[in-house]
């Protein structure tokens, strides 16, 4: 304690001196890894965009430091939302602003790195709760495209880019229950679907075949360098989907969206080592039968299974919420930590970027949140200070200005 | 077909041609040709009505009536005799809702969305049918006249069940006679249903607005009669109809309450028919003094065998494949008279095979018969001509080999007006038994002949025991079988009766010729030793255990409802909403549904004390803006004004949404007709009582709330179709509000002014109260300009907007609204779904709040109403709130938006004791309400839900075993996917 005190006193000089300091330290704060771990009164240090150090005890002494006392308040990770659509869309009434659903129905090709609009007015409302990351997924079809991982502030689509390209979306059919096998829409799409990654698998080990944008588009899922996510919700689906890949193509990383069935279906689920990205869990029960707490108690029967998944928030004005789900995961079993690890560092690393973001760990991105408060409860979530990349965020958005704007013309504090 | 039931089909022919050229009046193709119609039957088990059965009795037909009946009448000289010995006869069953011989093909041309498309003199509405008379369409049809003759019907009430109000039905024979001998009444009933039918008009679109176009064609017929403006045919009609018997369909259980309370309104009777399910609410349609008509349509087994797709299938659904074959037992175990009918039964054979699962189930036998005879006639008033076979009736009967609810029992022949019809070929003939048979001269054998179904079938047992396929053709039977056990070669025999005991029918001696696989033919003969004993049939009916009813009838409902108990909260802390503010470790004592006590160390006997430390204790959550709980459509879309429809009307107290908002803490809400049109429909507080019926859930006295709402969903905008309504501007939504109003005040006045010849409008009777302060606007609302201009419409009309609710730009114009008076409801951080929102804030409440508006925070979403404490929380995170402000947006605002603060929305002695028992502080996300109680009734409990999850799990278990079980013994399946609960919002439609 004394060392900080005296190490306080010097770079409070220091900073006062030179206010753009390459280097920032963050005292005094409860640090939430998002590994799971958590650092009470712990010291975080970043310089220029990069993660140097997070500990108990600061090990090097940072001279010309900028520090920040975070004393009584929390420190998170940038958040990373999943299986999203903002920067696709802006108003979902308005068929102009929406460009999440690309015509016909296999488009593995279409990318949503080119669409995502960093001027989105809907950006900055999830920033200021903490989403720094988003995952623009492409809807619709069968295979309605490739997904990026975007940062949610940035100059331009190039400038967000932290992955342009960590996937492929296949929507698994459903079969309708008690219907007859052949006739049925959904074993139509199925054998469409097989018969064109057939195709695909054929093309891609030619050497130099005519070229095919949609078969081309496949080729890093068959190399194994990105993921296809299949977006399944029922039970039947997922195992028939899974099963279908693992046996006919082995080397595809397979990730699991949506998954509302998935509890069901644990023992399988583990035992394929399919990783899960659940869907939006401030839902109501699909049907009677389910309990009317399932799914908020979804993500804590997965954990218990053993089972890696993440927590999403489909659509885009909704994704502001997204700590709340995992908040409410945590209020239906799961400890804070790892609700909050479920939209942080496992995001990151289902997408595959693991390196860079999700966590607060030395040598990653310097996205951080200071919140006031425990950052998955609405009543506390409150951000004092955020970072992207090393980078000071303006919290104060649109909706904030609109605020003050009106606070100020009725004379309200 | 045999010779002897080629000649009876003849006989009928002939008798029906008789008729037919006997009818007077009409000019004939040959001679006169009448024939004797005087016949007695005699040796027959006569049911004289559904109680008397007569043995061995005489029944003594004339001119199509029963001339006498009895034991021991005197049979006159001139009568055709025929002897029944063995048979029973019953009195023909009566349909009163049928379809049968009305060839009506309504006219589908939509020329006009908003007025009416048929030519003539009639009601603006297509729905409104009264002019059509099903008379006007009735002929004898074959083929649905054997179907109900099967069935045992002999007359039915015949409509076109078309429509609101579907016009006259006639009572007409299910015989087949010329439609001038069979009609016995051409206007018996008129016939009414919630269903429009094939009306193309858009009105109405949903329930509710067909319950508010039947109230209102009651008042317009009404006034029809005094006035002198106008000529309409239905309205004539109308006069005729409403002295009918009228025949209501009612959709299912709640409709039937919905159809009796628009009766009583009108101080009439319906006859009520059902769906099936009315033993899930006896108690309510039994205190309706109405009777039922009920039809036996069960549902088969449902494919249950794969667990995945079984889950889609509610337990209600479930449930009802077990109960609906005791509904009519339990309906009868009420006393609530009622009918059978056909309807909704694929065949005869499946009318008949329920109509004795029933008896089986439960219903009394004589019970029975009473509602397929003597109260369908006395329903609408036949029971002179109709129901028993007493003299002087019309001789309308069919006769059963065995007694009728015998399982084996067959309709044989079905008698109308005196006319014989053979269903059944009576066996002439019993072949089955064991000979002793001879191929010539030298081979002797054992035949055995036996019956498998309605197949004969036999062995040839010489040497070796060979198979026989045995085939009748016009009374020739052919047997075949091979010559010997190691040979294909077939001997093939043609047989015949050579002799057979009158009595007992058996065949005593066979002959025929054979032809052996040589090509030779030789004679065949065979002599009777003995009986063949038939297989007693094990098939016998498994003694009854049937799962309980619950209410409501869904998942989470008891058989038994809660009640209200004193209970004691020791040592909670207590959010009183009232000036104490936040009272820690305090108790809180509720009685008789009223919060009577809080203080310190109360102590007071309770019937339950609640161990409340660390526990948080608040006044339920009121949802301002929902959309739960209502019943096929929540808009009225078809008008851009429909204040005369009431979501009040159209309560669906089985939604299991009700029971996921009381898991949230909810305990009211107000059911909002949708955002559709600028004047929607008139709104119903809901208290949250699971398991009640929609009537007692209602708040009784409470004030009458309507929707109003502004911008896109009124102009409708975001239709993706071309609409042609008025308004497709905010400049239009203005004029649709001043136009109703000042029609409003318009008729107000000439109301006033000669009450009797002012046609009444339920539509303005809505605007009238709103202006007289006696029903108060919940607006749907989003930019500031439309706001202010309702605010301004109000104003100029004298009266003020109750509420805003969604009211997203509020905080633009927070200061006229506080001028004005008005309450505000709205989301917590809901925006960007459409252009109108685009400036919504996640501090618009606050603001509201802070310039002094009463100010609410509301879900229009079942799912969100069931986290209204999180939603209210977010005002913290946005706005700065103190959590108490941020508490009463969801508890005491609401009740004061919905004039309920008086009795509702805070902890004070006196109130009403809805209460929630929280985790945690209510406001974060980690409090779960452990237990909700409303009027003092624990509704739910974190240990009751789980305690039901299990029971729920172990209904579906046994019921599913059932199911399978029965496919197993050979049960024809049907596949099922339930419909979900509707989660309906503003803007479905």
């Amino acid at each position: 304690m004394k060392k900080y005190i005296s190490l306080m006193s010097l770079i409070f000089w220091v900073w006062a001196a030179m206010a753009q300091s390459p280097t920032t330290v963050i005292l005094n704060g409860t640090i939430h890894i998002g590994n799971g771990q958590v650092i009470e009164k712990g010291v975080l240090v970043f310089e220029g965009n990069k993660i140097v150090e997070v500990g108990k005890e600061m090990k090097t002494l940072y001279k010309n430091a900028r520090v920040i006392d975070a004393q009584g308040k929390h420190i998170y990770p940038g958040l990373v939302c999943m299986n999203n659509i903002m920067g696709l869309n802006e108003i979902d009434a308005v068929r102009a602003t929406l460009d999440f659903n690309e015509q016909g129905r296999i488009n593995p090709n279409v990318r949503s790195l080119v669409a995502y609009n960093t001027d989105s007015k809907i950006l900055p409302t999830s920033l200021i709760n903490g989403i720094l990351y988003t995952q623009p997924v492409p809807q619709g079809g069968l295979l309605s495209g490739t997904s990026c991982v975007v940062r949610t502030k940035a100059w331009n689509w190039e400038d967000a880019a932290v992955s342009s390209n960590d996937g492929v979306h296949l929507n698994w059919p459903f079969v309708e229950p008690n219907q007859d096998g052949k006739e049925n829409q959904g074993e139509k799409d199925i054998q469409e679907l097989e018969q064109f990654f057939a195709q695909a698998k054929q093309y891609c080990s030619q050497k130099s075949p005519e070229f095919n944008a949609k078969l081309d588009a496949m080729r890093h899922l068959f190399s194994g360098e990105i993921s296809l996510y299949i977006h399944a919700q029922d039970a039947q689906s997922i195992i028939r989907s899974v099963s279908f890949f693992k046996a006919k193509y082995p080397e595809l990383k397979l990730v699991l969206v949506g998954a509302r069935e998935s509890y069901l279906i644990t023992d399988f689920i583990k035992t394929n080592q399919v990783p899960v990205v659940l869907g939006n869990l401030h839902r109501l029960p699909a049907y009677n039968a389910e309990d009317i707490d399932q799914p908020y108690k979804t993500p804590f029967q997965l954990q218990a299974a053993g089972i890696i998944f993440a927590i999403s928030q489909e659509g885009s004005w909704e994704t502001r919420n997204l700590a709340f789900l995992a908040g409410t995961a945590a209020a239906y079993g799961m400890s804070k930590e790892e609700a909050l690890m479920s939209i942080t560092l496992t995001p990151a690393k289902l997408m595959g970027v693991d390196k860079q973001i999700g966590s607060l760990e030395a040598g990653k991105n310097a996205s951080i949140l200071i919140s006031e408060g425990d950052l998955l409860d609405m009543k506390t979530c409150v951000l004092v200070q955020a970072f992207l990349d090393g980078q000071e965020l303006d919290l104060k958005n649109e909706q904030v200005q609109l605020y003050e704007k009106y606070k100020k013309k009725y004379g309200l504090k | 077909m045999s010779i002897k039931k080629l000649g009876l089909i003849l006989l009928v022919f002939w008798i029906s041609i008789g008729a037919l050229s006997a009818q007077t009046g009409f000019p004939q193709n040959g001679p006169k040709d009448t024939r004797p119609d005087y016949v007695a039957l005699v040796h027959a088990s006569i049911q004289v009505n559904p109680t008397t059965l007569l043995k061995d009795a005489i029944l003594l037909i004339k001119n199509g009536r029963i001339e006498n009946v009895g034991i021991d009448i005197a049979i006159p000289a001139e009568a055709r005799t025929i002897d029944l010995h063995g048979k029973y006869v019953y009195a023909s069953f009566i349909d009163l809702y049928s379809r049968y011989g009305i060839d009506y093909k309504p006219s589908n041309t939509q020329r006009n969305e908003y007025q009416n498309n048929q030519n003539g003199a009639y009601a603006w509405n297509d729905a409104v049918k009264v002019q059509v008379n099903a008379a006007d369409y009735f002929d004898y049809n074959e083929k649905e006249s054997k179907r109900y003759l099967a069935a045992g019907f002999g007359a039915t009430l015949s409509g076109n069940q078309d429509g609101i109000f579907r016009g006259s039905a006639a009572l007409v024979l299910t015989g087949n006679e010329s439609a001038q001998k069979l009609v016995l009444k051409p206007k018996a009933a008129a016939g009414m249903s919630f269903n429009k039918g094939s009306s193309r008009q858009n009105y109405p679109g949903s329930a509710m607005g067909s319950i508010a176009l039947i109230r209102q064609t009651y008042y317009d017929a009404a006034w029809y009669l005094k006035q002198k403006e106008e000529i309409s045919l239905s309205f004539e009609a109308f006069q005729t109809l409403k002295s009918l018997p009228t025949v209501f369909e009612a959709e299912n259980k709640l409709a039937i309450l919905r159809a009796a309370k628009i009766a009583q309104e009108f101080q009439i009777k319906y006859i009520l028919k059902g769906k099936g399910d009315e033993y899930q609410r006896l108690d309510e349609i039994a205190q309706l003094g109405m009777p039922l008509i009920l039809p036996l349509n069960f549902p088969k087994p449902y494919e249950v065998e794969n667990p995945f797709d079984a889950m889609r299938i509610n337990l209600a659904d479930l449930k009802h494949w077990e109960l609906a074959p005791a509904n009519a037992g339990l309906v009868s175990q009420k006393k609530i008279p009622f009918a059978l009918t056909l309807e909704g039964c694929s065949d005869a054979n499946e009318f008949l095979k329920n109509l004795r699962k029933a008896v089986y189930y439960g219903l009394n036998q004589s019970e029975a018969l009473k509602a397929l005879t003597t109260e369908p006639a006395k329903m609408i008033q036949a029971s002179a001509d109709l129901g028993t076979l007493e003299k002087g009736k019309i001789a309308n009967f069919f006769i059963c080999d065995k007694p009728f609810f015998d399982k084996e029992s067959q309709i044989e022949e079905h008698w109308i007006r005196g006319n014989q019809e053979i269903l059944q070929e009576p066996e002439i003939v019993k072949l089955i038994g064991n000979y002793e048979a001879s191929l010539g001269l030298n081979q002797k054998a054992s035949l055995q002949i036996t019956k498998k179904g309605n197949k004969l079938e036999g062995k040839w047992m010489a040497a070796d025991t060979l198979p026989i396929s045995i085939t009748e053709k016009a009374g020739i039977y052919t047997l075949n079988f091979k010559e010997n056990k190691s040979s294909e070669n077939l001997i093939r025999a043609s047989v015949w009766v050579k002799q057979q005991d009158k009595n007992t029918l058996q065949a005593n001696a066979l002959e025929g010729t054979a032809q052996m696989p040589n090509g030779s033919t030789i004679p065949f003969s065979a002599k009777w030793v003995s009986v063949q004993t038939e297989k007693e049939r094990t098939d016998s009916l498994p003694a009854l255990q049937l799962g309980k009813i619950i209410y409501p009838f869904t998942e989470y409902g008891t058989a038994t409802l809660p009640k209200a108990t004193t209970v004691l909260f020791k040592n909670a802390t207590v959010w009183t909403n009232e000036k104490e503010g936040i009272l820690q470790e305090t108790d809180v004592a509720i009685s008789n549904g009223k919060i009577v006590a809080i203080g310190k160390n109360l102590s007071i006997k309770a019937d339950q004390v609640v161990d409340a430390k660390g526990k948080q204790l608040t006044s339920g959550i009121i949802d301002e803006h929902s959309h739960i709980a209502i019943y096929r459509g929540v808009n009225e879309c078809t008008q851009n004004n429909t204040a005369e429809v009431r979501i009040g009307d159209v309560i669906n107290s089985d939604d299991i949404n009700i029971y996921r908002q009381l898991s949230g803490g909810v305990i009211a809400c107000q059911q909002l007709h949708g955002s559709c049109n600028p004047i929607g429909g008139q709104s119903n507080i809901l208290k949250l009582r699971w398991g009640m019926a929609p009537e007692q859930m209602k708040i009784a006295g409470s004030d009458g709330f309507i929707k109003f709402a502004l911008g896109e969903n009124v102009k409708q905008s975001n239709h993706g179709f071309p609409s042609n309504r008025f308004p497709q501007t905010r400049m239009g939504v203005e004029q649709v509000y001043y136009d109703a109003f000042i029609r409003a005040k318009e008729y107000e006045k000439k109301m006033k002014a000669n009450p009797a010849l002012t046609r009444k409008d339920l539509e303005m009777d809505a605007l009238v109260e709103i202006m007289n302060k006696q029903r108060f606007i919940s607006c749907h609302s989003y930019v500031q300009s439309e706001i202010n201009m309702l605010m301004h419409v109000a104003d100029s009309m004298q009266f003020k907007v109750n509420t805003f609710t969604h009211i997203l730009e509020g905080y633009k114009v927070a200061d006229k609204m506080k001028a004005h008076g008005v309450n505000a409801s709205t989301f917590a951080d809901w925006w960007a779904y459409k252009y109108e929102v685009i400036e919504a804030i996640p501090q618009n409440a606050v603001i509201l709040n802070n310039m002094g508006v009463v100010t609410a925070i509301n879900s229009d979403d079942a799912e969100m109403g069931r986290r209204l404490n999180q939603e209210a929380a977010k005002m913290i995170k946005y706005g700065g709130l103190s959590e108490e402000d941020a508490w009463k947006m969801v508890t005491l605002n609401p009740a004061k938006m919905l004039h309920l603060d008086a009795q509702m929305g805070s902890i004070k002695v006196g109130k009403s004791a809805d209460l929630v028992l929280w985790s945690a502080n209510p406001l974060s996300i980690d409090a779960l309400a452990e237990m909700t109680f409303v009027d003092g009734v624990c509704y739910f409990s974190r240990e009751i839900d789980l305690a039901k999850r299990k029971e729920i799990l172990a209904e579906r278990q046994r019921i599913i075993q059932m199911m399978i079980a029965a496919k197993k013994k050979g049960e024809k399946t049907e596949k099922k996917i339930s419909e979900i609960d509707n989660d309906y919002h503003c803007d479905d439609f």
